[in-house]
């Protein structure tokens, strides 16, 4: 084999091993920002609930949902679909259908926010519990279920 | 009051009323006993049935359950509907595939099947044929009666403890929890002996958890109130939300239920033989 021909099937099969780790990355990032999406509404609970009453803490978390919520559709690229996840092929079949799901989960945290922003117990109350509709929503068509 | 009447016995009146009303209101049971998810397609006509599932003895497709006259069951009687409810036995006298929970349905009160039935009679009518099963070579349907009288001759009977009979009759009968909790063992009859300790092998494909009280297995770890927030919202300890077919018992049936149901669900729950393993 020519030193060229060899150089390039190094080069490929780099390439190609590269792209396999980067979808499983991708796989391990987006668990990852769903674990921080979880961890915010499992404080928020906390809190909407009156179990809890750290000055100042349910804004943040309602930030950062709105923000990580936003970033959903993009924790799904084509590829990432096969490996240890728990996302369904649904996500990647049914495209209209998922980004409605996603659609959801991003109006319903923004209104969560907005409604803190506002101070009404009632209001924040009934915009936590729409989150939690959108997150399960999306969960009943598009996850797995192994747990 | 002009008329005489003292607002104590107006308040008590009300009470009855409400009382009977979460007793035997067919809509309230109807939800509890959640109907609506497997004879409902997604995307389809409510209860026109056509849900496929597939399972180790082929592929069933549920029936239209609509008042419709020729495709679903506008023509029963509630005598029929109890038949087929509890005793899984079609009008002809064969028998229904067990995919049908009437091993758990068998537990409810025929007053109960009787309310959910005038119920199903008041909902809007959808003309939607029954699609037939898609059954393994091997299989017919009169091999089920003698399947049937194996099985279904001895009922698990309801807890001595009055505190405890709501919570078994809602998680038994009505809810038919261990339809998906409790594993299956030879010839798709309910492992007793694993009561709610989950299945590796549940409908669609999912591993359905174990829900006995077992601390590290289980949900011992949960709190009264974690499982009745679970139950009301589908919201998981950690922040996570429930999804796959539980979401849509949440959304059919737990969410619906009142608090005190939910309470009594609970309450049976935590009171379990606790079991280790999934």
């Amino acid at each position: 084999m020519k030193p060229t021909a060899l150089v390039t099937l190094t080069a490929l099969a780099f390439l190609t091993g590269a792209a396999v780790a980067d979808d499983e990355d991708y796989i391990k990032y987006r668990q990852a920002m769903m674990k921080a999406i979880a961890g915010h509404m499992g404080a928020s609970t906390q809190i909407v609930r009156g179990k809890v009453a750290p000055e100042g803490d349910l804004l943040m978390h309602a930030r950062a949902l709105a923000e990580l919520n936003a970033h959903l559709p993009r924790l799904f690229p084509a590829g990432s679909d096969f490996g240890e996840t728990k996302a369904k092929p649904a996500i990647w079949d049914e495209p209209a259908k998922f980004e409605q799901a996603t659609t959801a989960a991003r109006d319903a945290t923004a209104a969560f926010l907005g409604a803190v922003e506002g101070g009404d117990a009632a209001a924040i109350a009934a915009a936590h519990k729409d989150v939690g509709q959108a997150c399960k929503g999306c969960h009943e068509d598009f996850r797995q279920k192994d747990d | 009051m002009r008329h005489g009447v003292p607002p104590a016995w107006v308040a008590l009146w009300f009470a009855l009323l409400a009382g009977t009303a979460a007793a035997g209101d067919g809509e309230y049971l109807f939800h509890a006993a959640g109907c609506a998810g497997c004879h409902t397609r997604d995307g389809g006509p409510a209860l026109a049935g056509g849900r496929r599932f597939d399972t180790a003895f082929g592929a069933f497709y549920s029936p239209n359950i609509t008042p419709d006259r020729e495709t679903g069951i506008g023509e029963w009687t509630a005598q029929r509907f109890i038949h087929a409810v509890k005793h899984g036995t079609r009008d002809d006298g064969s028998a229904y595939f067990p995919v049908f929970p009437y091993p758990s349905y068998r537990l409810l009160s025929d007053d109960d099947a009787s309310a959910i039935f005038d119920y199903l009679m008041t909902l809007p009518a959808h003309r939607q044929a029954n699609r037939e099963h898609d059954l393994p070579w091997w299989l017919a349907r009169w091999m089920i009666a003698p399947w049937q009288w194996w099985i279904m001759e001895a009922p698990p009977e309801p807890p001595r403890d009055t505190e405890q009979q709501r919570g078994w009759y809602l998680v038994d009968a009505l809810g038919h929890c261990g339809e998906c909790h409790t594993p299956r063992k030879f010839a798709g009859v309910s492992d007793r002996s694993r009561y709610l300790g989950g299945n590796a092998d549940g409908p669609e494909g999912d591993k359905v958890p174990n829900i006995t009280p077992d601390r590290k297995a289980g949900i011992g770890k949960w709190s009264a109130d974690d499982l009745a927030y679970f139950l009301e919202t589908g919201a998981l300890p950690d922040g996570d939300y429930t999804g796959s077919t539980m979401a849509e018992v949440v959304d059919n049936t737990t969410s619906k239920l009142t608090r005190d149901d939910r309470a009594a669900i609970v309450r049976y729950l935590r009171a379990v033989p606790p079991l280790p393993g999934d």
